[in-house]
């Protein structure tokens, strides 16, 4: 692959027919045990398909651009590693590499955060959705979703975005929100549940 | 802290979909999910709802990132399967201590096991620990040249780690052979690390396997492999749970789901 030579949407096309070309299966559920059995060609393919993702949601945690990519990296590898732990009654792949990819990002601020004895950020820093843009896909996916959290109630929203993206606990969001915690614990879940919904997720 | 009811831990299904709950609550609630399907249903939708929180994000990675991780991913062996009696997931942390009576047990299947299987007898090298050096300056050494010299990954580097720093970190030393097996395990972390030296060299049709042994069983730990003089790891191996010793196998190059085997050697806590 040659640097920087496409936009992305291109690039992902090409990735997404050498997953094709390669005559190899190109849904996750089906590439993730070829892995477990060490299928190197399958994991490209994981790569092409999940590293963006899991970049994404990295950044959007970590913020730091240099440790995101540690993150993407570390979670890809991860993937590699524990394929044979991948459990399709449990999930779908995409459910099963984000959930390993967002533990990881909440892990490295929890730990910066914990090592730095700082301060909680403030709720207005973290809740600026914007500010990582700069090479997101413009997708309609991307639209669909933000659309949907606008469907939220605002709490709601903000204690599915401080958790989210912020990576602070159910606690850590009550002190910021200056709500109770019982409060906040309800409003995840009805949260996370109206967004389902919205998504027409099942 | 009090138990939390059911009602209790069913609402804070968002909050550990979301990985906003501690540790604790995390532990609670998988165990909870072991015995409630709707919840397991409801938990499985919300994942795939949050996912799309993550999946919109999109970034493009460098181009560079993705030889740089194929390369890592050649040098780290995977896990093997779990087997369905015991899933790695959903097990409460593991109290820091092993009673003896385990142990005892643990070696007992070993002796068992080595004289099921005639032809190896005299492979079977129970080991008891050599040295608890936690908390002292050759601990630190240890510590010190491991992070120095084995950096297989990142993500290899930060469990090791984690399991070095870790306050309840023991670390044994056993003879395997000619050469020198070498763990530092955490109870905590529930994980420990397996180094080797000298390993006997072994046809091309077999290869070292790690296990863990104990009370809830035996489970594959990963296949081991060895470099040059006999050298391996080091290899990080989760999961350990309470009562568990670290095994050695020599099993085909395929690997098992279960030791066909004796243990060259088996090191508890």
């Amino acid at each position: 692959m040659t640097d920087g030579e496409h936009d992305g949407p291109a690039r992902r096309r090409r990735a997404e027919g050498a997953a094709w070309a390669a005559g190899r299966p190109r849904r996750l559920e089906d590439l993730l045990p070829a892995v477990a059995r060490g299928d190197e060609r399958a994991y490209e393919a994981v790569y092409d398909l999940a590293s963006g993702w899991v970049l994404g949601v990295a950044r959007k945690v970590v913020r730091d651009p240099a440790q995101a990519e540690e993150v993407m990296q570390e979670v890809l590898l991860e993937v590699w590693r524990s394929a044979s732990r991948f459990d399709p009654a449990l999930g779908t792949g995409t459910a099963w590499i984000m959930t390993l990819a967002h533990r990881r990002a909440i892990d490295r601020v929890r730990s910066e955060r914990s090592q730095a004895s700082r301060e909680l950020r403030s709720a207005a820093a973290v809740i600026d959705y914007d500010d990582v843009a700069e090479a997101v896909e413009a997708s309609l996916d991307r639209e669909r979703v933000q659309r949907c959290l606008m469907s939220l109630t605002e709490v709601q929203r903000e204690c599915v975005r401080l958790a989210y993206y912020g990576g602070y606990t159910y606690a850590e969001v009550a002190e910021l929100l200056g709500v109770p915690a019982g409060t906040v614990k309800t409003r995840m879940r009805d949260g996370l549940i109206r967004l389902r919904d919205c998504l027409g997720v099942t | 802290m009090t138990t939390p009811g059911d009602h209790d831990l069913h609402t804070l299904a968002g909050a550990y979909v979301l990985d906003a709950v501690t540790g604790a609550e995390r532990a609670a609630f998988t165990a909870h999910l072991a015995e409630c399907a709707e919840c397991r249903d409801e938990i499985r939708e919300l994942r795939e709802a949050t996912a799309r929180l993550g999946t919109s994000a999109y970034l493009w990675p460098r181009p560079e990132l993705r030889g740089a991780t194929m390369r890592a991913a050649a040098r780290i062996s995977q896990l093997a399967p779990v087997t369905a009696d015991h899933p790695v997931a959903g097990q409460a942390p593991a109290p820091p201590a092993a009673g003896p009576g385990l142990t005892r047990a643990a070696r007992g299947r070993a002796l068992r096991l080595a004289g099921s299987s005639a032809g190896l007898r005299g492979r079977l090298a129970v080991v008891a620990a050599a040295a608890v050096l936690a908390g002292t300056a050759g601990f630190a050494a240890v510590m010190h040249d491991t992070m120095q010299t084995l950096h297989h990954s990142q993500r290899q580097s930060q469990l090791i780690a984690s399991v070095l720093n870790a306050p309840d970190a023991v670390m044994r030393t056993a003879r395997v052979g000619g050469g020198m097996a070498r763990v530092v395990m955490s109870h905590r972390e529930r994980r420990v690390v397996f180094m080797a030296s000298r390993l006997p060299p072994l046809p091309a049709a077999e290869r070292y396997e790690l296990w863990l042994m104990g009370p809830i069983g035996d489970r594959p730990a990963g296949m081991l492999r060895t470099r040059h003089g006999g050298m391996a790891g080091p290899a990080v191996i989760s999961g350990l749970a309470a009562g568990d010793m670290i095994a050695l196998t020599v099993e085909p190059a395929a690997g098992s789901r279960q030791p066909t085997s004796a243990p060259l050697v088996l090191i508890g806590s």
